[in-house]
C-alpha cells in the first residue's frame, strides 16, 4: 500500500517538475542559438552553432545594462522591505501596546486601507512622484510602497499575542518603551519580521505596472521595466530576449537556491496566524 | 495577570513618536493620494498641459453612459477582468491545494520539488511574460510544434485569439504563482493537530472522508487567505496580458488595470483613468466583502 | 548661473542614485522644468556658426531600435568626432513608449535636449510645450519650402513656427522574395491588383501555399491608410475635426485586405510581427512592410526584391511619415545648450543622404540626387516617392488613431466584423475623441 502511494505521489509530481523545469531550460538553449535558429520549428534543444552573440550584444549595447536592472531590482526592493519592516514594526508596536487618545481611530483607519485596492493609488502617486521631481529615480520605486498597512496589522497581531510577562518586568526594572521595544519584543518577532521582509521583498521585485511608466532611462530601470523595453524593441529577435531574460534569471535563481529554505518558510508563515 | 499594577498614565508622545515614520508615509502616499484621486477624477486632467478645467462628475458618467465612446472600452477591459478572475481564482485555489497535500509529508526530494514549483514566483512576471510569449508563438513557438507532433492541431493562435488568449493568459498565471499558494498551504496543513487526524482514524473514517471532515475545515483560515490574495491579484493583472498578448486581440485581453494605465500614464487622460479606478476600486472592495461574509458564515474567522 | 544649470541637468540626467542608509530620503531634486513652463518664443537668434561655448553633453533621445539603429549611431559617432565640445548621450527607446516618456520626463525635467520624433507627433508636443520651435535655425540652414515636397514641409509647422527639422521621409513598399517570384515564372513586380492576383495564383501554383500573408496587427493599418488614399479616400480632415475613412474608399480598401485571406494567400490570423518573420525565414512571397526593414533584411542576405506598392486602387499612394529633428523647451531655456542643440540638429540635417544608407529616403529633393541614394534599394520606389500622404498636423491624433483606426483595421482583416461595421463604428467613436481633444487642446 505503501509502495503504490509513493508511486502515485511520484507520477503526480516528476510529471509537474518538468512542466516547470522543461521552459526554463530551453530559455536557457535557445540564448544560445543564431537568431535564425531561434526561431525555427521544429525547435532544436542543442544550438547548432553555439553562440554567445546574443550576450555579446547584451552586454555591449549601452540600452541593455541587465545586470544594472538586476542591480537596481535588489537595491529597490531590499531598500523597500527595510522601510517597510521599520516602519511597520515601530507603528505596530504602538497599537499593541501603548495607549493613547486616537489609538482607536488611528487603527480602524489604517485597517480600512487594507481593502483599497492599490489601482486607486496608481494615478495620484504618479502626479505626486512627478512634482516630487522622482520620476526616472529608485525614489519612486522605493518609497510610495513603503507605507504597508497589511504590515502593521500582521505586526500588530503578532505583538499582540506576545507574552506580556517580559514586558511588564523590563518596565518595573525601569527599561523605557523604546529599549523594551529594540531589546525585548524585537527579537522575539524575528520569524514575523523575516516573513513580513521577505513579503515586501518579492512584491517589490515582482512589481511590473508602477516600474515600467515610472522609470524611463536604461540606467535606472529595474528588472521588470528592462525586460519590458527590450522586448517591445525587439520583438522578432527571440534569440535576444532569451539571452535577457536568462540573464535577468541567473542572478535571482543563484540568489533563491542559497535561501530557498529561508524564503519559502518565511511565505508560508504569512497564511498563518502567526 | 500582574501583580502589581501599574498606572497608565497614558503614552500619548511615545506612541505617536513611533507611529510618526509610518504616518509621515502613510499620509503621504495613501491618504493624500486617495483624496487627490478624486480631485483628478473631477476634472480633465492632463499631466502635461497647464490647464486642468473642472467638469464635475462627467469622467464618470461618460464611463456608466452607454452612449459615450469611453464607456466601451472601459466595460470591455472590466469584462476582461472579471473573465480572467473567474477562471483562475478557482484553479489557484485547487490546484495548489491538491499538490500541497501531496507533499504533505516527508518524502525523499520533497524540498528540491517544493523549491522547484515555488521558483517561476521569484522569476518576476517580466521574464516569465517574455519566456511564455515565446514559447506560445503560432508560428515558431514550441508548444505549438509540440502539439503538433503529438497529432494535435498544431497552429493555434495562443496570443490572438480567442478563447484560446485566455487559456493561454490563465494557464501562465497558474504556472506561475502555483508554487507560491502550494507553499502557503503546506505550512497549513502542517499546522492542523496530528490528534484530529488521530480522533477521526478512531472513528474509523476513510481517506475521503478525513479530507473532507478534517483536513478542509482546518484549512478555512489559510484557504480564506489564499483566496483573497489570489482574487486580489488576478483583479489587478496587468503584467501577463502587456507582454504576452498586448491586450490582443483587438483589446479584448486588456485588463481594467490595463486599461487605466494606457489612458491615465500613456494618454495623459487621468482624470478619465482617476474615475475608472474608483469604479474599479468599488467593485473590488464589493468583491472582497462578499467573500469575506462566505467565509465567515462558514465559520472560518475563529480568530482568538 | 550657467554652470549651476548645467550641473543640475547632468545631475537629474544621471537619474538614479546610489542608496545609503543614510542617504535614503534624500530627494533627486534637480532643478529642472515646472509644469506648464517652457519658453514659446524659442532662444532665437542661432545664426548657423558652430558651437564654440563650454564644454557639454546632450541628451539625445531616439527610436532607432531595428535596422536603422547602427546607422544612427554611425552618424552620432562621426558628430562627436568633429566637435570636441559637444558629447552626445543616445537614449534609443522604442517608439511606443518614446512617445508616452518624452512628455513625462519632460515635465519632470527629465527630458531629452534633442531628439528624433515623427512628423505626426510634432503638434501633439509642442502644445505640450514639450519642444520648442526652430525657426531661427531652419532659416539659417537655409531651408527653402522648394526644396521639399509640400506634403513633408507644411505639418512640420504647428501654429505658424517650425518644430521639426526634416531629417529624412520613409513608407511602405512591397517586398518579394525573388527566388520565389523566378521559381514561379514571375519576372516582373505586379503593379496593382490585377497582376497582384495573378502573381499569387502563380506562386500558389509553385507550391508557396500562402504567399502574401495579411497583418491584422502593426503594420495593417498603413496597408489600410495607403489603400485608402489610393481609392480616392481621406482618413481625417484637415483641421483635425473628424475621422473620415469610413467612406465608399475606406470600404473598399479594408475588404481587399480581407479578400486576400479569404482567397487563400494569408493565414486567418497573423500574429504581431509573424508576417515579417515568415517573409524573412522564406516562408512566404510578398509583404508590405517599411523600407526601415531594409537593413534587416540584408543582413540575413535574403535574396529580396523592393518595388512601389501596387496600385490597387484607382491611382497610386502610399502611407509615409517623416522623421525629424526637434529641441526640447528644456534644453531652450539655456543659451549654449540651445546653440548646442541646434548646430547638432543642422550637422545631421546636412548628413541626410548618408542617412540613405539606414534604408530611408532623404527628405530634401536635392539630396535625393546623390548617388548614395540613387544606388539603394528604396531608389527604386521612384515614382512612389510623388504620391506620398502624410498624416495632417493634429494634436493627439496619433492617440485616437491607436484606439480607433487600428481597432478597425485589426477586426475587419481578422473577419470578426465586416469591413463598413469596424470603419463606421470606428470612425464615429474617433471623431468624438478628437473633438475633445480640440478642447483639451485647443486655442
Amino acid at each position: 500500500m505503501r509502495g503504490a502511494k509513493q508511486v502515485l505521489r511520484y507520477a503526480l509530481l516528476v510529471p509537474l517538475t518538468l512542466l516547470f523545469v522543461s521552459p526554463l531550460v530551453f530559455m536557457l538553449v535557445t540564448s544560445f542559438k543564431t537568431p535564425n535558429e531561434a526561431v525555427q520549428t521544429p525547435p532544436t534543444w542543442w544550438p547548432d552553432p553555439f553562440t554567445t552573440q546574443a550576450y555579446e550584444r547584451i552586454f555591449n549595447a549601452a540600452d541593455t545594462p541587465v545586470l544594472r536592472w538586476f542591480a537596481n531590482s535588489m537595491i529597490a526592493a531590499t531598500a523597500n522591505a527595510a522601510i517597510v519592516v521599520v516602519t511597520a514594526a515601530l507603528a505596530a508596536y504602538a497599537l499593541a501596546r501603548l495607549e493613547f487618545r486616537g489609538k482607536k481611530v488611528v487603527f480602524a483607519l489604517i485597517v480600512s486601507t487594507l481593502f483599497v485596492p492599490p489601482v486607486i493609488l496608481i494615478i495620484p502617486n504618479y502626479e505626486i512622484v512627478g512634482r516630487l521631481y522622482w520620476l526616472d529615480t529608485l525614489l519612486a520605486i522605493i518609497v510610495p510602497t513603503a507605507a504597508s498597512a497589511f504590515g502593521v496589522f500582521f505586526l500588530r497581531q503578532f505583538f499582540a499575542q506576545l507574552p506580556r510577562e517580559l514586558e511588564e518586568s523590563a518596565r518595573l526594572d525601569g527599561a523605557n518603551r523604546w529599549q523594551i521595544f529594540v531589546q525585548i519584543v524585537l527579537p522575539l518577532s524575528k520569524p514575523a519580521l523575516a516573513t513580513l521582509a521577505l513579503l515586501s521583498f518579492l512584491t517589490n521585485w515582482n512589481d511590473f505596472l508602477w516600474p515600467v511608466y515610472v522609470l524611463f532611462s536604461p540606467e535606472t530601470q529595474t528588472l521588470q521595466a528592462g525586460l519590458s523595453t527590450l522586448q517591445s524593441a525587439n520583438n522578432v529577435r527571440y534569440d535576444l530576449l532569451m539571452a535577457g531574460a536568462v540573464v535577468a534569471s541567473i542572478p535571482v535563481l543563484l540568489l533563491y537556491l542559497l535561501t530557498q529554505r529561508f524564503v519559502i518558510e518565511g511565505v508560508s508563515r504569512s497564511g498563518l496566524k502567526g | 495577570m500582574p501583580s502589581v499594577s501599574t498606572v497608565r498614565r497614558g503614552d500619548g508622545l511615545v506612541a505617536w513618536l513611533f507611529l510618526a515614520p509610518y504616518l509621515v508615509l502613510f499620509l503621504g502616499f495613501v491618504l493624500l493620494p486617495i483624496v487627490l484621486g478624486v480631485w483628478i477624477s473631477l476634472h480633465n486632467w492632463d499631466y502635461t498641459l497647464p490647464g486642468k478645467p473642472f467638469v464635475g462628475i462627467d469622467n464618470y458618467s461618460n464611463l456608466l453612459n452607454p452612449d459615450s465612446v469611453a464607456f466601451e472600452p472601459f466595460w470591455d477591459a472590466m469584462k476582461a477582468t472579471g473573465i480572467f478572475t473567474a477562471f483562475s481564482v478557482p484553479l489557484l485555489i485547487a490546484i495548489p491545494l491538491v499538490v500541497a497535500m501531496v507533499m504533505n509529508q516527508k518524502f525523499p526530494g520533497r524540498n528540491f520539488f517544493r523549491a522547484v514549483y515555488f521558483a517561476p514566483y521569484v522569476l518576476g512576471v517580466a521574464v516569465v511574460g517574455v519566456m511564455w510569449r515565446f514559447l506560445l508563438d503560432r508560428n515558431i513557438g514550441a508548444v505549438n510544434s509540440y502539439l503538433g507532433g503529438l497529432g494535435l492541431p498544431d497552429a493555434i493562435a495562443w496570443l490572438s485569439s480567442m478563447p484560446a488568449a485566455w487559456f493561454a493568459l490563465v494557464g501562465v498565471t497558474v504556472w506561475w504563482t502555483l508554487g507560491f499558494n502550494a507553499v502557503i498551504y503546506i505550512a497549513g496543513l502542517q499546522d492542523i493537530p496530528r490528534e484530529l487526524y488521530d480522533a477521526a482514524k478512531v472513528d474509523g473514517a476513510g481517506r475521503w472522508s478525513v479530507i473532507w471532515n478534517v483536513t478542509l475545515p482546518s484549512l478555512r483560515p489559510v484557504t480564506m487567505f489564499v483566496t483573497i490574495v489570489t482574487l486580489i491579484a488576478s483583479a489587478n493583472m496587468f503584467g501577463q496580458s502587456f507582454i504576452m498578448t498586448n491586450g490582443a486581440p483587438a483589446q479584448e485581453t486588456r485588463t481594467a488595470i490595463f486599461y487605466i494605465a494606457e489612458t491615465g500614464l500613456q494618454n495623459f487622460q487621468m482624470g478619465q483613468a482617476a474615475a475608472a479606478s474608483w469604479i474599479l476600486t468599488v467593485a473590488l472592495m464589493l468583491l472582497s466583502l462578499v467573500v469575506f461574509a462566505i467565509f465567515r458564515a462558514r465559520g472560518a474567522l475563529d480568530v482568538s | 548661473m550657467r554652470q549651476r544649470t548645467f550641473a543640475n541637468s547632468a545631475l537629474s540626467r544621471r537619474g538614479f542614485i546610489t542608496v545609503t542608509a543614510g542617504g535614503l530620503l534624500v530627494a533627486g531634486c534637480g532643478g529642472g522644468k515646472g509644469p506648464g513652463g517652457g519658453n514659446q518664443e524659442g532662444v532665437g537668434g542661432f545664426t548657423g556658426e558652430d558651437y564654440a561655448g563650454p564644454a557639454l553633453t546632450l541628451a539625445y533621445w531616439n527610436g532607432f531600435t531595428g535596422g536603422d539603429g547602427p546607422a544612427m549611431q554611425a552618424l552620432v559617432k562621426d558628430f562627436t568626432s568633429n566637435y570636441d565640445n559637444i558629447k552626445i548621450e543616445n537614449n534609443t527607446v522604442e517608439w511606443l513608449d518614446f512617445y508616452q516618456r518624452l512628455p513625462a520626463a519632460a515635465q519632470a525635467g527629465k527630458g531629452p535636449d534633442v531628439g528624433v520624433m515623427h512628423l505626426d507627433q510634432l503638434a501633439t508636443n509642442a502644445v505640450r510645450q514639450v519642444i520648442s520651435p526652430l525657426d531661427d535655425l531652419a532659416d539659417s540652414l537655409g531651408l527653402a519650402e522648394d526644396d521639399f515636397t509640400d506634403s513633408v514641409w507644411g505639418p512640420g509647422i504647428y501654429e505658424d513656427q517650425r518644430y521639426g527639422i526634416p531629417l529624412d521621409v520613409h513608407t511602405l513598399a512591397m517586398f518579394y522574395n525573388q527566388e520565389h517570384f523566378d521559381k514561379a515564372g514571375i519576372t516582373e513586380p505586379p503593379t496593382d491588383a490585377a497582376s497582384l492576383e495573378e502573381a499569387c495564383q502563380a506562386l500558389q501554383a509553385a507550391g508557396y501555399q500562402t504567399p502574401m500573408w495579411m497583418p491584422n496587427l502593426w503594420p495593417a493599418h498603413l496597408m489600410f491608410l495607403s489603400l485608402l488614399w489610393q481609392f480616392g479616400g481621406e482618413p481625417y480632415a484637415e483641421d483635425g475635426s473628424a475621422a473620415t475613412y469610413d467612406d465608399e474608399a475606406g470600404v473598399q480598401a479594408l475588404t481587399w485586405m480581407r479578400e486576400q485571406v479569404d482567397k487563400g494567400y494569408s493565414p486567418d490570423n497573423v500574429d504581431q510581427d509573424a508576417q515579417y518573420v515568415a517573409f524573412k525565414n522564406g516562408e512566404t512571397s510578398i509583404t508590405w512592410d517599411g523600407i526601415w526593414q531594409i537593413l534587416d533584411l540584408e543582413s540575413v542576405a535574403l535574396p529580396y526584391g523592393i518595388a512601389p506598392i501596387p496600385v490597387i486602387g484607382d491611382e497610386q499612394g502610399a502611407w509615409a511619415n517623416s522623421h525629424h529633428f526637434f529641441m526640447t523647451a528644456q534644453a531652450a531655456e539655456d543659451e549654449d545648450r540651445a546653440n548646442a542643440a541646434k548646430t547638432f540638429i543642422g550637422w545631421m540635417s546636412d548628413q541626410s543622404s548618408a542617412w540613405a544608407a539606414a534604408g530611408m529616403i532623404p527628405a530634401r529633393d536635392s539630396e535625393r540626387e546623390g548617388a548614395e541614394f540613387t544606388d539603394s534599394p528604396q531608389a527604386s520606389l521612384g515614382d512612389q516617392i510623388e504620391a506620398l500622404h502624410f498624416l495632417p498636423p493634429v494634436p493627439g491624433l496619433g492617440d485616437v488613431q491607436v484606439q480607433t483606426l487600428e481597432i478597425a483595421v485589426n477586426e475587419g482583416v481578422l473577419g470578426r466584423r465586416s469591413a463598413e461595421d469596424a470603419l463606421s463604428s470606428q470612425a464615429s467613436d474617433a471623431t468624438e475623441l478628437m473633438e475633445q481633444n480640440l478642447e483639451r487642446f485647443g486655442a
